[in-house]
């Protein structure tokens, strides 16, 4: 996973911590005659963040330079849980609660186990979402959306 | 002594059914998910904090602290019988635990470490019970520029507790600190970073930070992970306990010695009270000194009860010891106090240091509770479902995940009725679940996020009243007590070189 190249993650903490700075720089003087402004502890703060993410990339390039760390074997399944989730979450309203958490449990027992006993798989997803619903709506009084609205 | 006889009082809301079945229903999921190896019981109150808009908060409260104290026992259960511990405060616990499971002495080692979590849990809640009061009126004392002195005392404590990757746990709290400056300033009307979207306006909810951070974040660490369930399973199949053998016998706990018991229970409470210690560094630093002033160190890591002893007494002092900065001055000393002031803040109530003069009637409750949990619960539970509690090691993996998954998400939208705020969710989920891949500590990033309001606030009303002289914090005496004590944990946590670690018979 490209992130979990350490040096990769920490060029984009990096690259935000710079952003950061550069739009708190854009809200205005950090001091002014009545004081400290709304910019002041974001450009600190901006600052700091930038110095300890250069700190670990030397470190990481020096590290680096030592000699590669070892290598793990790579498996993408969190990628298809994010997916999971993200179209759970766009499909949540539109399609209602019933429809889109059944697809998505099913989704999530296929991803953490096997394409294999589709049926029992289904038949699972339906009563752990009707389990839910009872939780959320009837105990605890959760209004969960419908498709009629 | 108003506020001691406040909490005994308390112990009759426990007579209320419903109050009762909250608390034993949040002690029993606390201890199953710490239990299984990859949950934590901070996952359980992360999934169970959206809940807790529809209970009143005297009840929440009440079950949350039945969650944290069975999340410092339970991971012994698999400590000891698979030497996988469920929860990293009891690490220490299975260097003794195990070699005893191994010596056929496992449901004996599991009554050590259940004794051991009643004394620990009782001990570090009754000194909270004790000490609280005091503190929240010395807290009372504390002006503006102490005020940030504090809170930047809290954090410095949390980067630097974190030896040998503080410059990680310095990023974490400054991305903490970053989510935390999205939105409307506290001091006047700019919004800040909110990059035209209304919805940040109000700020990053602290919902969807929890559940991201604790519950979809771990659901993509396990999917990225290869854990061989099915071994754990059978390991787990293989074992029998019998509820006869629970009970230590009192030559053993004799042999341990109730100083060894006391000064770990003292060890664990101290080391609570500092921001982002935790459980497995008081476990840690107890079993350090139960291994130093034992007559036969070598016996240590080959089934020596004492290890189990002082592991479990430290971990579960650390929840009283935990809820002292928590309560005096809002300052969570870790991830579940952290959610149990979630708690107070969604209900709208503001911790800090009046929390205790004006919210005593909910806060007595919730110690109550905490002692209830530790000195009636740990042994019931230990008693009832002992003998079935390694099965529960045995859920299928994509079951546990599935179910989980479809909280925490369903969770998010609870508190705003918004998919905006799932999308939050599943945004702090992905940034911790890189956090945590790269070795950032996440605690780091949530105490940033929950204190940086007040901190910046504190900073500017400080100078402010200062005419903005800086040198405000080294001349108020309350400041410069704090900016003493930050110096005196730098040079001893991150300048000076830390002691050996202890020479046990178990080999690395």
């Amino acid at each position: 996973m490209i992130f979990n190249r350490q040096p990769l993650f920490l060029y984009f903490t990096l690259a935000v911590s710079v952003g950061y700075f550069i739009t708190a720089l854009s809200l205005g003087a950090p001091v002014s005659e009545s004081g400290l402004t709304p910019s002041f502890f974001p450009i600190l703060l901006g600052g700091v963040a930038i110095v300890f993410a250069s700190v670990l990339i030397v470190q990481k390039l020096r590290a680096e330079h030592d000699g590669p760390g070892p290598s793990e074997p790579r498996i993408y399944t969190h990628l298809w849980v994010v997916v999971a989730i993200f179209v759970y979450i766009v499909a949540f309203k539109p399609l209602g609660y019933f429809i889109s958490s059944s697809l998505f449990v099913f989704a999530l027992l296929l991803l953490f186990s096997s394409f294999e006993k589709l049926l029992q798989k289904a038949v699972i997803s339906v009563v752990i979402v009707g389990i839910a619903y009872v939780m959320f709506q009837q105990l605890f009084g959760v209004r969960l959306p419908t498709p009629w609205g | 002594m108003d506020f001691i006889a406040l909490v005994f009082h308390s112990f009759s809301l426990l007579l209320d059914p419903m109050n009762l079945a909250y608390v034993i229903m949040g002690f029993i999921i606390g201890t199953i998910f710490a239990a299984i190896p990859g949950l934590t019981a901070t996952l359980a109150m992360a999934l169970l904090l959206p809940l807790t808009y529809t209970l009143n908060v005297e009840t929440a409260l009440m079950a949350s602290a039945s969650i944290y104290m069975a999340g410092m026992y339970g991971g012994s259960i698999t400590a000891i019988t698979i030497n996988i511990p469920g929860a990293p405060s009891s690490m220490m616990t299975a260097l003794d635990g195990y070699p005893m499971q191994q010596q056929g002495n496992g449901a004996k080692a599991l009554g050590h470490a259940a004794l051991g979590s009643m004394f620990g849990g009782a001990v570090g809640t009754l000194l909270l019970i004790a000490v609280a009061p005091f503190v929240a009126e010395l807290s009372l004392l504390v002006k503006t520029t102490g005020k940030f002195s504090l809170l930047a005392f809290a954090i410095v404590v949390v980067v630097i507790a974190q030896r040998g990757r503080i410059p990680q746990a310095g990023l974490a709290a400054c991305i903490g600190l970053m989510l935390a400056t999205v939105g409307l300033d506290a001091m006047e009307p700019i919004t800040r970073f909110t990059f035209g979207y209304s919805d940040l306006t109000a700020g990053i909810d602290l919902m969807p930070v929890i559940i991201g951070t604790f519950a979809i974040s771990e659901i993509l660490i396990q999917a990225s992970t290869h854990t061989n369930m099915a071994a754990v399973a059978a390991a787990a199949e293989k074992i029998k306990i019998r509820r006869r053998d629970f009970r230590p016998p009192l030559s053993e706990i004799r042999k341990i010695g109730f100083v060894c018991y006391f000064k770990s229970c003292l060890i664990g409470y101290f080391v609570g009270t500092l921001p982002g210690a935790g459980g497995s560094m008081g476990s840690l630093l107890a079993y350090t000194e139960a291994v130093r002033t034992s007559h036969e160190p070598e016996t240590f890591g080959k089934g020596n009860p004492k290890g189990i002893a002082a592991s479990e007494s430290a971990n579960n002092a650390v929840c009283g010891g935990a809820m002292v900065p928590m309560l005096t001055f809002g300052i969570p000393g870790d991830p579940i106090t952290a959610i149990m002031l979630g708690v107070l803040i969604i209900n709208g109530i503001q911790p800090g240091p009046q929390l205790m003069a004006d919210q005593a009637g909910l806060i007595a409750p919730m110690l109550a509770t905490l002692l209830f949990s530790a000195v009636v619960l740990i042994p019931l539970t230990l008693y009832l479902i002992g003998p079935y509690c390694i099965k529960i090691v045995s859920i299928r993996k994509d079951l546990l995940y599935g179910v989980i998954a479809l909280l925490a998400v369903v969770g998010s939208y609870v508190s705003t009725y918004s998919t905006f705020q799932m999308f939050m969710a599943l945004g702090m989920g992905v940034l911790t679940f890189y956090l945590r891949r790269n070795g950032f500590p996440v605690i780091t990033m949530l105490l940033g996020y929950i204190l940086g309001p007040n901190l910046e606030e504190f900073l500017r009303r400080s100078l402010a009243l200062s005419n903005g002289d800086p040198m405000t914090f080294l001349t108020n005496p309350d400041s410069l007590f704090f900016v003493v004590l930050t110096l005196i944990f730098v040079y001893f946590l991150a300048i000076r070189k830390p002691a050996k670690k202890p020479v046990t018979g178990q080999s690395e």
